[in-house]
Protein backbone atom coordinates (compact mmCIF):
# COMPACT_ATOMS: atom_id res chain seq x y z
CA UNK A 1 0.00 0.00 0.00
CA UNK A 2 1.45 3.34 -1.01
CA UNK A 3 1.53 6.17 1.54
CA UNK A 4 -0.93 8.30 -0.43
CA UNK A 5 -3.66 5.72 -0.87
CA UNK A 6 -5.11 6.35 2.59
CA UNK A 7 -5.60 4.28 5.68
CA UNK A 8 -5.91 0.48 5.86
CA UNK A 9 -9.53 -0.48 6.35
CA UNK A 10 -10.25 -1.98 9.77
CA UNK A 11 -13.00 -4.60 9.81
CA UNK A 12 -15.15 -5.31 12.85
CA UNK A 13 -13.33 -8.67 13.16
CA UNK A 14 -9.98 -6.96 13.37
CA UNK A 15 -11.33 -4.77 16.20
CA UNK A 16 -12.57 -7.93 17.93
CA UNK A 17 -9.06 -9.37 17.72
CA UNK A 18 -7.82 -6.21 19.50
CA UNK A 19 -9.96 -7.25 22.48
CA UNK A 20 -7.21 -9.76 23.25
CA UNK A 21 -5.17 -6.76 24.45
CA UNK A 22 -7.76 -6.21 27.19
CA UNK A 23 -7.01 -9.75 28.36
CA UNK A 24 -3.54 -8.52 29.35
CA UNK A 25 -5.19 -6.21 31.90
CA UNK A 26 -7.43 -9.04 33.13
CA UNK A 27 -4.44 -11.33 33.62
CA UNK A 28 -2.51 -8.69 35.60
CA UNK A 29 -5.59 -7.85 37.65
CA UNK A 30 -6.32 -11.49 38.54
CA UNK A 31 -2.70 -12.43 39.10
CA UNK A 32 -2.02 -9.46 41.39
CA UNK A 33 -5.50 -9.54 43.01
CA UNK A 34 -6.24 -5.95 41.96
CA UNK A 35 -10.00 -6.55 41.85
CA UNK A 36 -10.32 -4.49 38.67
CA UNK A 37 -12.19 -7.13 36.62
CA UNK A 38 -15.65 -5.68 37.14
CA UNK A 39 -14.64 -2.08 36.34
CA UNK A 40 -12.62 -3.34 33.42
CA UNK A 41 -15.61 -5.16 31.94
CA UNK A 42 -17.78 -2.08 32.32
CA UNK A 43 -14.99 0.12 30.93
CA UNK A 44 -14.52 -2.10 27.89
CA UNK A 45 -18.22 -2.17 27.10
CA UNK A 46 -18.57 1.59 27.64
CA UNK A 47 -15.59 2.35 25.42
CA UNK A 48 -17.12 0.30 22.59
CA UNK A 49 -20.68 1.63 22.98
CA UNK A 50 -19.72 5.29 23.51
CA UNK A 51 -17.28 5.42 20.64
CA UNK A 52 -19.70 3.64 18.31
CA UNK A 53 -22.49 6.06 19.25
CA UNK A 54 -20.21 9.06 18.70
CA UNK A 55 -19.09 7.57 15.40
CA UNK A 56 -22.67 7.16 14.21
CA UNK A 57 -23.61 10.69 15.26
CA UNK A 58 -20.51 12.19 13.65
CA UNK A 59 -21.12 10.24 10.45
CA UNK A 60 -24.67 11.67 10.33
CA UNK A 61 -23.49 15.24 11.06
CA UNK A 62 -20.67 14.98 8.52
CA UNK A 63 -23.15 13.82 5.91
CA UNK A 64 -25.68 16.56 6.69
CA UNK A 65 -23.06 19.32 7.27
CA UNK A 66 -25.59 21.86 8.56
CA UNK A 67 -24.37 24.62 10.91
CA UNK A 68 -27.20 23.97 13.39
CA UNK A 69 -26.21 20.32 13.84
CA UNK A 70 -22.66 21.39 14.45
CA UNK A 71 -23.73 23.97 17.05
CA UNK A 72 -25.91 21.37 18.77
CA UNK A 73 -22.98 18.96 18.99
CA UNK A 74 -20.72 21.73 20.35
CA UNK A 75 -23.41 22.61 22.90
CA UNK A 76 -23.67 19.02 24.13
CA UNK A 77 -19.87 18.76 24.33
CA UNK A 78 -19.73 21.97 26.40
CA UNK A 79 -22.47 20.68 28.70
CA UNK A 80 -20.64 17.44 29.37
CA UNK A 81 -17.34 19.28 29.92
CA UNK A 82 -19.07 21.69 32.33
CA UNK A 83 -20.45 18.84 34.42
CA UNK A 84 -17.07 17.10 34.46
CA UNK A 85 -15.27 20.27 35.58
CA UNK A 86 -17.82 21.00 38.34
CA UNK A 87 -17.79 17.44 39.64
CA UNK A 88 -14.07 17.73 40.33
CA UNK A 89 -14.51 20.54 42.88
CA UNK A 90 -13.95 19.10 46.35
CA UNK A 91 -16.73 21.19 47.89
CA UNK A 92 -19.82 22.38 45.99
CA UNK A 93 -19.77 26.08 45.19
CA UNK A 94 -23.10 27.84 44.61
CA UNK A 95 -23.38 28.76 40.95
CA UNK A 96 -20.44 26.54 39.97
CA UNK A 97 -22.30 25.17 36.96
CA UNK A 98 -22.87 28.63 35.51
CA UNK A 99 -19.33 29.69 36.28
CA UNK A 100 -17.90 26.60 34.55
CA UNK A 101 -20.32 26.92 31.62
CA UNK A 102 -19.37 30.58 31.08
CA UNK A 103 -15.65 29.96 31.44
CA UNK A 104 -15.68 26.98 29.04
CA UNK A 105 -18.00 28.58 26.49
CA UNK A 106 -16.09 31.85 26.31
CA UNK A 107 -12.59 30.33 26.29
CA UNK A 108 -13.57 27.72 23.70
CA UNK A 109 -15.48 30.17 21.49
CA UNK A 110 -12.63 32.70 21.40
CA UNK A 111 -9.90 30.11 20.74
CA UNK A 112 -12.02 28.18 18.23
CA UNK A 113 -13.01 31.30 16.29
CA UNK A 114 -9.37 32.32 15.99
CA UNK A 115 -8.14 28.89 14.89
CA UNK A 116 -11.00 28.12 12.50
CA UNK A 117 -11.53 31.62 11.13
CA UNK A 118 -8.05 33.12 11.01
CA UNK A 119 -5.38 30.39 11.34
CA UNK A 120 -6.71 27.40 9.41
CA UNK A 121 -9.32 29.43 7.47
CA UNK A 122 -11.89 26.67 7.21
CA UNK A 123 -14.66 27.51 4.73
CA UNK A 124 -17.52 27.15 5.52
CA UNK A 125 -16.65 27.66 9.20
CA UNK A 126 -18.95 24.85 10.32
CA UNK A 127 -17.18 22.17 8.24
CA UNK A 128 -17.66 19.33 10.79
CA UNK A 129 -14.47 17.50 9.83
CA UNK A 130 -12.45 20.45 11.21
CA UNK A 131 -14.57 22.21 13.78
CA UNK A 132 -15.68 19.21 15.84
CA UNK A 133 -12.29 17.60 16.54
CA UNK A 134 -10.64 20.99 17.07
CA UNK A 135 -13.41 22.15 19.40
CA UNK A 136 -13.06 18.86 21.29
CA UNK A 137 -9.37 19.42 21.88
CA UNK A 138 -9.88 23.02 23.00
CA UNK A 139 -12.77 22.11 25.28
CA UNK A 140 -10.84 19.22 26.80
CA UNK A 141 -7.96 21.51 27.72
CA UNK A 142 -10.23 24.26 29.08
CA UNK A 143 -12.11 21.70 31.14
CA UNK A 144 -9.02 20.08 32.65
CA UNK A 145 -7.36 23.38 33.46
CA UNK A 146 -10.53 24.96 34.86
CA UNK A 147 -11.09 21.94 37.13
CA UNK A 148 -7.44 21.91 38.20
CA UNK A 149 -7.43 25.65 38.90
CA UNK A 150 -10.80 25.57 40.65
CA UNK A 151 -9.82 22.72 42.92
CA UNK A 152 -6.54 24.39 43.82
CA UNK A 153 -8.31 27.71 44.42
CA UNK A 154 -10.78 26.11 46.82
CA UNK A 155 -8.13 24.34 48.83
CA UNK A 156 -5.90 27.45 48.93
CA UNK A 157 -8.74 29.74 49.99
CA UNK A 158 -9.58 27.27 52.75
CA UNK A 159 -6.05 26.71 54.02
CA UNK A 160 -5.03 30.35 53.68
CA UNK A 161 -8.23 32.04 54.87
CA UNK A 162 -6.40 33.66 57.82
CA UNK A 163 -3.98 35.23 55.39
CA UNK A 164 -6.87 36.55 53.26
CA UNK A 165 -8.60 38.03 56.28
CA UNK A 166 -5.31 39.52 57.47
CA UNK A 167 -5.02 41.32 54.13
CA UNK A 168 -8.65 42.45 54.24
CA UNK A 169 -8.10 43.70 57.79
CA UNK A 170 -5.15 45.75 56.52
CA UNK A 171 -7.39 47.56 54.04
CA UNK A 172 -6.91 45.46 50.92
CA UNK A 173 -9.85 44.95 48.56
CA UNK A 174 -11.31 41.46 48.26
CA UNK A 175 -9.77 41.06 44.83
CA UNK A 176 -6.33 42.12 46.08
CA UNK A 177 -6.63 39.84 49.11
CA UNK A 178 -7.22 36.67 47.06
CA UNK A 179 -4.75 37.57 44.29
CA UNK A 180 -1.94 35.33 45.68
CA UNK A 181 -4.32 32.34 45.72
CA UNK A 182 -5.63 33.16 42.24
CA UNK A 183 -2.06 33.32 40.98
CA UNK A 184 -1.11 30.00 42.63
CA UNK A 185 -4.10 28.20 41.13
CA UNK A 186 -3.45 29.61 37.65
CA UNK A 187 0.16 28.45 37.86
CA UNK A 188 -0.98 24.98 38.98
CA UNK A 189 -3.39 24.79 36.03
CA UNK A 190 -0.97 26.08 33.41
CA UNK A 191 2.27 24.34 34.40
CA UNK A 192 1.29 20.93 32.90
CA UNK A 193 0.50 22.60 29.56
CA UNK A 194 3.71 24.61 29.52
CA UNK A 195 5.72 21.51 30.49
CA UNK A 196 3.89 19.56 27.81
CA UNK A 197 5.12 22.07 25.21
CA UNK A 198 8.71 21.29 26.24
CA UNK A 199 8.52 17.58 25.43
CA UNK A 200 5.88 17.47 22.71
CA UNK A 201 6.81 14.99 19.99
CA UNK A 202 9.89 13.71 21.83
CA UNK A 203 8.26 11.00 23.93
CA UNK A 204 5.12 10.18 22.02
CA UNK A 205 3.46 11.65 19.00
CA UNK A 206 0.38 13.65 19.88
CA UNK A 207 -2.93 11.96 19.07
CA UNK A 208 -3.98 14.30 16.32
CA UNK A 209 -0.61 14.07 14.57
CA UNK A 210 -0.69 10.27 14.85
CA UNK A 211 -4.14 10.26 13.32
CA UNK A 212 -3.14 12.50 10.46
CA UNK A 213 -0.02 10.47 9.67
CA UNK A 214 -2.02 7.23 9.78
CA UNK A 215 -4.58 8.81 7.47
CA UNK A 216 -1.82 9.45 4.95
CA UNK A 217 -0.88 13.10 5.56
CA UNK A 218 2.73 14.05 5.17
CA UNK A 219 4.49 14.34 8.53
CA UNK A 220 5.42 17.92 7.63
CA UNK A 221 1.78 18.91 7.23
CA UNK A 222 0.90 16.94 10.37
CA UNK A 223 3.46 18.83 12.47
CA UNK A 224 2.20 22.17 11.20
CA UNK A 225 -1.27 21.25 12.41
CA UNK A 226 0.21 19.96 15.62
CA UNK A 227 2.05 23.23 16.29
CA UNK A 228 -1.24 25.10 15.88
CA UNK A 229 -2.87 22.58 18.23
CA UNK A 230 -0.19 23.05 20.90
CA UNK A 231 -0.58 26.83 20.84
CA UNK A 232 -4.35 26.58 20.76
CA UNK A 233 -4.36 24.23 23.75
CA UNK A 234 -2.13 26.67 25.61
CA UNK A 235 -4.54 29.53 24.92
CA UNK A 236 -7.55 27.42 25.93
CA UNK A 237 -5.82 26.42 29.16
CA UNK A 238 -4.95 30.00 30.06
CA UNK A 239 -8.34 31.47 29.16
CA UNK A 240 -10.39 28.65 30.68
CA UNK A 241 -8.56 28.63 34.01
CA UNK A 242 -8.37 32.43 34.25
CA UNK A 243 -12.11 32.89 33.65
CA UNK A 244 -13.06 30.06 35.97
CA UNK A 245 -10.78 31.17 38.81
CA UNK A 246 -11.75 34.85 38.54
CA UNK A 247 -15.47 34.07 38.53
CA UNK A 248 -15.16 31.45 41.28
CA UNK A 249 -13.00 33.67 43.52
CA UNK A 250 -15.65 36.35 43.14
CA UNK A 251 -18.26 33.98 44.60
CA UNK A 252 -16.31 33.75 47.85
CA UNK A 253 -16.16 37.54 48.19
CA UNK A 254 -18.83 40.16 48.81
CA UNK A 255 -18.99 43.73 47.46
CA UNK A 256 -18.05 44.86 51.00
CA UNK A 257 -14.69 43.05 50.63
CA UNK A 258 -15.58 40.15 52.91
CA UNK A 259 -14.52 36.51 52.62
CA UNK A 260 -17.56 34.23 52.92
CA UNK A 261 -15.88 31.63 55.09
CA UNK A 262 -18.94 29.43 55.40
CA UNK A 263 -18.71 28.64 51.67
CA UNK A 264 -15.23 27.20 52.10
CA UNK B 1 -9.78 55.33 83.39
CA UNK B 2 -11.42 54.39 86.64
CA UNK B 3 -14.81 55.98 87.13
CA UNK B 4 -14.78 57.63 83.74
CA UNK B 5 -15.31 54.36 81.94
CA UNK B 6 -18.86 53.94 80.85
CA UNK B 7 -20.01 51.34 78.44
CA UNK B 8 -23.67 51.52 77.67
CA UNK B 9 -25.66 48.59 76.79
CA UNK B 10 -29.20 48.24 75.58
CA UNK B 11 -29.81 44.59 76.29
CA UNK B 12 -32.97 43.85 78.33
CA UNK B 13 -30.96 42.98 81.39
CA UNK B 14 -29.17 46.24 81.11
CA UNK B 15 -32.41 48.19 80.99
CA UNK B 16 -33.42 46.46 84.17
CA UNK B 17 -30.14 47.61 85.64
CA UNK B 18 -31.38 51.16 85.22
CA UNK B 19 -29.63 52.49 82.12
CA UNK B 20 -32.10 54.56 80.19
CA UNK B 21 -32.15 55.56 76.56
CA UNK B 22 -32.05 59.31 77.20
CA UNK B 23 -28.88 58.85 79.18
CA UNK B 24 -27.50 57.09 76.15
CA UNK B 25 -28.34 59.89 73.76
CA UNK B 26 -26.30 62.66 75.28
CA UNK B 27 -23.33 60.35 75.64
CA UNK B 28 -23.36 59.58 71.92
CA UNK B 29 -20.40 61.74 70.98
CA UNK B 30 -18.20 59.99 73.47
CA UNK B 31 -18.91 56.59 71.99
CA UNK B 32 -16.58 54.96 69.51
CA UNK B 33 -18.78 51.90 68.99
CA UNK B 34 -22.54 51.47 69.31
CA UNK B 35 -23.82 48.02 68.58
CA UNK B 36 -27.58 47.66 68.32
CA UNK B 37 -29.53 44.39 68.22
CA UNK B 38 -26.83 42.60 66.29
CA UNK B 39 -27.80 39.17 64.99
CA UNK B 40 -26.04 36.88 62.58
CA UNK B 41 -27.07 33.59 61.03
CA UNK B 42 -25.28 31.66 58.33
CA UNK B 43 -27.41 30.00 55.68
CA UNK B 44 -27.56 26.25 56.33
CA UNK B 45 -26.69 23.77 53.62
CA UNK B 46 -29.32 22.27 51.36
CA UNK B 47 -32.36 21.30 53.42
CA UNK B 48 -30.81 22.59 56.65
CA UNK B 49 -32.03 25.56 58.62
CA UNK B 50 -29.85 28.61 59.16
CA UNK B 51 -27.21 28.45 61.89
CA UNK B 52 -27.53 31.18 64.52
CA UNK B 53 -24.19 32.67 65.49
CA UNK B 54 -25.19 35.92 67.22
CA UNK B 55 -28.51 36.76 68.77
CA UNK B 56 -29.65 40.30 69.53
CA UNK B 57 -26.43 41.67 70.93
CA UNK B 58 -26.24 45.32 71.98
CA UNK B 59 -23.47 47.20 73.70
CA UNK B 60 -21.34 50.26 73.26
CA UNK B 61 -17.75 51.25 73.88
CA UNK B 62 -16.60 54.66 74.97
CA UNK B 63 -13.87 56.47 73.06
CA UNK B 64 -10.58 55.37 74.59
CA UNK B 65 -12.41 52.66 76.53
CA UNK B 66 -11.80 48.96 76.78
CA UNK B 67 -14.13 46.01 76.47
CA UNK B 68 -13.26 42.37 76.92
CA UNK B 69 -15.38 39.63 75.43
CA UNK B 70 -15.36 36.36 77.30
CA UNK B 71 -17.27 33.14 76.94
CA UNK B 72 -16.90 29.50 75.95
CA UNK B 73 -15.58 28.61 72.51
CA UNK B 74 -18.24 28.90 69.88
CA UNK B 75 -20.08 31.63 71.79
CA UNK B 76 -19.57 34.14 68.98
CA UNK B 77 -16.84 36.33 70.51
CA UNK B 78 -14.64 36.40 67.42
CA UNK B 79 -17.67 36.97 65.22
CA UNK B 80 -18.67 40.04 67.25
CA UNK B 81 -15.15 41.37 66.72
CA UNK B 82 -15.38 40.72 62.98
CA UNK B 83 -18.68 42.56 62.80
CA UNK B 84 -16.99 45.65 64.23
CA UNK B 85 -14.59 46.03 61.28
CA UNK B 86 -17.16 44.48 58.93
CA UNK B 87 -15.14 41.41 58.02
CA UNK B 88 -18.47 39.64 58.43
CA UNK B 89 -21.89 41.04 57.66
CA UNK B 90 -24.56 40.87 60.38
CA UNK B 91 -27.96 39.52 59.32
CA UNK B 92 -29.66 42.33 61.23
CA UNK B 93 -28.86 45.14 63.60
CA UNK B 94 -26.42 47.99 63.24
CA UNK B 95 -22.81 48.74 64.10
CA UNK B 96 -22.00 52.42 64.45
CA UNK B 97 -18.39 53.51 64.49
CA UNK B 98 -17.58 57.07 65.50
CA UNK B 99 -21.24 57.98 65.11
CA UNK B 100 -21.67 56.50 61.62
CA UNK B 101 -23.28 53.28 60.47
CA UNK B 102 -20.37 51.13 59.27
CA UNK B 103 -22.37 50.27 56.14
CA UNK B 104 -22.01 53.90 55.04
CA UNK B 105 -18.19 53.70 55.22
CA UNK B 106 -15.78 52.15 52.73
CA UNK B 107 -14.92 48.83 54.44
CA UNK B 108 -11.24 49.26 53.52
CA UNK B 109 -11.12 52.67 55.22
CA UNK B 110 -13.02 51.32 58.22
CA UNK B 111 -10.55 48.45 58.62
CA UNK B 112 -7.59 50.83 58.76
CA UNK B 113 -9.32 52.88 61.46
CA UNK B 114 -10.44 49.75 63.32
CA UNK B 115 -7.41 47.48 63.19
CA UNK B 116 -7.69 43.75 63.87
CA UNK B 117 -4.97 41.65 65.45
CA UNK B 118 -5.72 37.99 64.93
CA UNK B 119 -5.21 34.98 67.16
CA UNK B 120 -2.51 33.44 65.00
CA UNK B 121 -0.13 36.10 63.71
CA UNK B 122 -0.06 36.08 59.91
CA UNK B 123 3.35 36.87 58.46
CA UNK B 124 3.54 37.49 54.74
CA UNK B 125 6.54 36.43 52.68
CA UNK B 126 9.51 38.74 53.11
CA UNK B 127 11.23 40.71 55.82
CA UNK B 128 9.77 42.35 58.90
CA UNK B 129 9.96 45.62 56.94
CA UNK B 130 7.89 44.10 54.11
CA UNK B 131 5.38 42.93 56.68
CA UNK B 132 5.08 46.35 58.29
CA UNK B 133 4.81 48.19 54.98
CA UNK B 134 2.34 45.87 53.27
CA UNK B 135 -0.58 47.95 52.04
CA UNK B 136 -2.84 48.38 49.04
CA UNK B 137 -1.37 50.52 46.26
CA UNK B 138 -3.95 53.22 46.96
CA UNK B 139 -3.19 53.45 50.69
CA UNK B 140 -1.88 56.62 52.24
CA UNK B 141 0.17 56.82 55.41
CA UNK B 142 3.65 57.33 56.75
CA UNK B 143 5.84 54.28 56.26
CA UNK B 144 9.18 56.06 56.59
CA UNK B 145 12.17 54.39 58.24
CA UNK B 146 11.72 56.51 61.35
CA UNK B 147 8.09 55.59 61.65
CA UNK B 148 8.83 51.85 61.28
CA UNK B 149 11.50 52.06 63.98
CA UNK B 150 9.09 53.88 66.30
CA UNK B 151 6.37 51.32 65.65
CA UNK B 152 8.73 48.44 66.48
CA UNK B 153 9.96 50.26 69.55
CA UNK B 154 6.38 50.73 70.75
CA UNK B 155 5.83 46.98 70.76
CA UNK B 156 9.18 46.35 72.42
CA UNK B 157 11.12 45.16 69.37
CA UNK B 158 14.49 46.44 68.16
CA UNK B 159 14.84 48.16 64.80
CA UNK B 160 17.57 45.71 63.71
CA UNK B 161 14.72 43.21 63.23
CA UNK B 162 13.54 45.21 60.20
CA UNK B 163 15.65 43.23 57.78
CA UNK B 164 15.04 39.81 59.34
CA UNK B 165 13.04 37.26 57.39
CA UNK B 166 9.64 37.41 59.10
CA UNK B 167 9.34 33.61 59.00
CA UNK B 168 12.28 33.27 61.42
CA UNK B 169 10.67 35.29 64.24
CA UNK B 170 9.38 33.65 67.41
CA UNK B 171 5.63 33.48 68.04
CA UNK B 172 5.76 36.42 70.45
CA UNK B 173 7.80 38.54 68.05
CA UNK B 174 5.40 37.77 65.20
CA UNK B 175 2.42 38.77 67.32
CA UNK B 176 4.11 42.04 68.27
CA UNK B 177 4.96 42.71 64.61
CA UNK B 178 1.26 42.30 63.75
CA UNK B 179 0.40 44.82 66.48
CA UNK B 180 3.03 47.25 65.11
CA UNK B 181 1.60 46.69 61.62
CA UNK B 182 -1.86 47.59 62.90
CA UNK B 183 -0.53 50.72 64.67
CA UNK B 184 1.09 51.99 61.46
CA UNK B 185 -2.43 52.46 60.06
CA UNK B 186 -3.10 55.02 62.82
CA UNK B 187 -6.19 53.21 64.06
CA UNK B 188 -8.69 54.69 66.49
CA UNK B 189 -9.62 51.28 67.78
CA UNK B 190 -7.79 48.00 68.14
CA UNK B 191 -9.62 44.67 67.93
CA UNK B 192 -7.68 41.84 69.54
CA UNK B 193 -8.79 38.27 68.86
CA UNK B 194 -7.13 36.13 71.55
CA UNK B 195 -3.79 37.85 70.94
CA UNK B 196 -1.93 35.76 73.51
CA UNK B 197 -3.47 32.33 73.07
CA UNK B 198 -0.69 31.05 70.81
CA UNK B 199 2.07 32.33 73.09
CA UNK B 200 4.09 30.92 75.99
CA UNK B 201 3.94 32.71 79.38
CA UNK B 202 6.97 35.05 78.92
CA UNK B 203 5.71 36.16 75.49
CA UNK B 204 2.17 36.47 76.81
CA UNK B 205 3.48 38.80 79.50
CA UNK B 206 5.29 40.94 76.92
CA UNK B 207 2.25 41.20 74.65
CA UNK B 208 -0.08 42.02 77.56
CA UNK B 209 2.35 44.74 78.68
CA UNK B 210 2.55 46.12 75.16
CA UNK B 211 -1.22 46.26 74.68
CA UNK B 212 -2.02 47.89 78.00
CA UNK B 213 0.72 50.49 77.48
CA UNK B 214 -0.53 51.30 73.96
CA UNK B 215 -4.03 51.83 75.23
CA UNK B 216 -2.87 54.79 77.28
CA UNK B 217 -0.12 56.17 74.99
CA UNK B 218 -2.27 56.08 71.83
CA UNK B 219 -5.65 56.73 73.49
CA UNK B 220 -6.82 53.63 71.66
CA UNK B 221 -10.18 52.04 72.20
CA UNK B 222 -9.58 48.34 72.69
CA UNK B 223 -12.00 45.49 72.23
CA UNK B 224 -10.40 42.18 73.07
CA UNK B 225 -11.40 38.54 73.04
CA UNK B 226 -9.22 36.80 75.57
CA UNK B 227 -8.98 33.92 77.98
CA UNK B 228 -6.05 35.61 79.67
CA UNK B 229 -7.06 37.02 83.09
CA UNK B 230 -3.89 39.16 83.19
CA UNK B 231 -4.89 40.97 80.04
CA UNK B 232 -8.44 41.52 81.30
CA UNK B 233 -7.16 43.02 84.55
CA UNK B 234 -4.58 45.20 82.81
CA UNK B 235 -7.10 46.54 80.31
CA UNK B 236 -9.84 47.26 82.82
CA UNK B 237 -12.98 48.64 81.24
CA UNK B 238 -15.87 46.26 80.88
CA UNK B 239 -16.50 42.58 80.50
CA UNK B 240 -19.13 41.14 78.20
CA UNK B 241 -19.94 37.51 78.77
CA UNK B 242 -21.36 35.65 75.79
CA UNK B 243 -22.91 32.20 75.67
CA UNK B 244 -24.26 30.73 72.42
CA UNK B 245 -24.32 34.11 70.74
CA UNK B 246 -26.31 35.82 73.50
CA UNK B 247 -25.22 38.32 76.12
CA UNK B 248 -25.21 36.46 79.42
CA UNK B 249 -23.66 39.10 81.66
CA UNK B 250 -22.09 42.50 81.50
CA UNK B 251 -19.82 43.94 84.14
CA UNK B 252 -17.63 46.95 84.71
CA UNK B 253 -14.19 46.08 86.06
CA UNK B 254 -13.75 49.67 87.19
CA UNK B 255 -16.92 49.83 89.29
CA UNK B 256 -16.20 51.09 92.79
CA UNK B 257 -18.20 48.33 94.46
CA UNK B 258 -16.22 45.75 92.52
CA UNK B 259 -18.92 43.12 92.98
CA UNK B 260 -18.29 40.79 90.09
CA UNK B 261 -20.65 38.24 88.67
CA UNK B 262 -19.65 34.90 90.14
CA UNK B 263 -18.89 33.34 86.77
CA UNK B 264 -16.66 36.25 85.78
CA UNK B 265 -14.96 36.15 89.15
CA UNK B 266 -14.14 32.50 88.60
CA UNK B 267 -12.95 33.30 85.09
CA UNK B 268 -10.62 36.00 86.39
CA UNK B 269 -9.33 33.64 89.04
CA UNK B 270 -8.09 31.52 86.18
CA UNK B 271 -10.81 28.90 86.06
CA UNK B 272 -12.35 27.86 82.81
CA UNK B 273 -15.55 29.68 81.95
CA UNK B 274 -18.71 27.70 82.62
CA UNK B 275 -19.83 25.72 79.62
CA UNK B 276 -16.36 25.36 78.19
Amino acid sequence: MSPTSGIIDLSIWQVAIALVLVLAIVVVSVHQSLGLERDLTIGTIRAIVQLYAVGLILAAVFAAAHWYWVLLILGVMTGVATQAAVSRLSKPLPGATWIAASALTISTAVTLAYVIGIVVQVRPWYEPQYIIPIAGMILGNSMTSAALAGDRLQSDLRSRSDEIEARLALGFSGREAVQPMVRASLRAAMIPTVNGMMTVGLVQLPGMMTGQILAGSSPLLAIRYQIVVVFMQGAATALGSLLFVRLAAGRYLTPAHQLQRYLL
Amino acid sequence: MKGTEQVLFSHDKFHRMGFLNNEREHKVNDLIFEIDHLSLAYPGGRGHSAIDILNDISFSVKRGGALTLVGPSGSGKSTVLRCLNRLVEPSSGTVRFDGRDTRSLDPRELRCRVALVMQTPVMFEGTVRDNLCIRPASARGDFSEGRLTTALDEVGLESKLLDRDAATLSGGEKQRVTIARALLRDPQALLLDEPTSALDPPNTFLVVETISRLRTTHALSIIAVTHQPDLVRRLGGNLLYLIKGRVEAFQSLDAADGALDGRLERFLAGEKVAGE
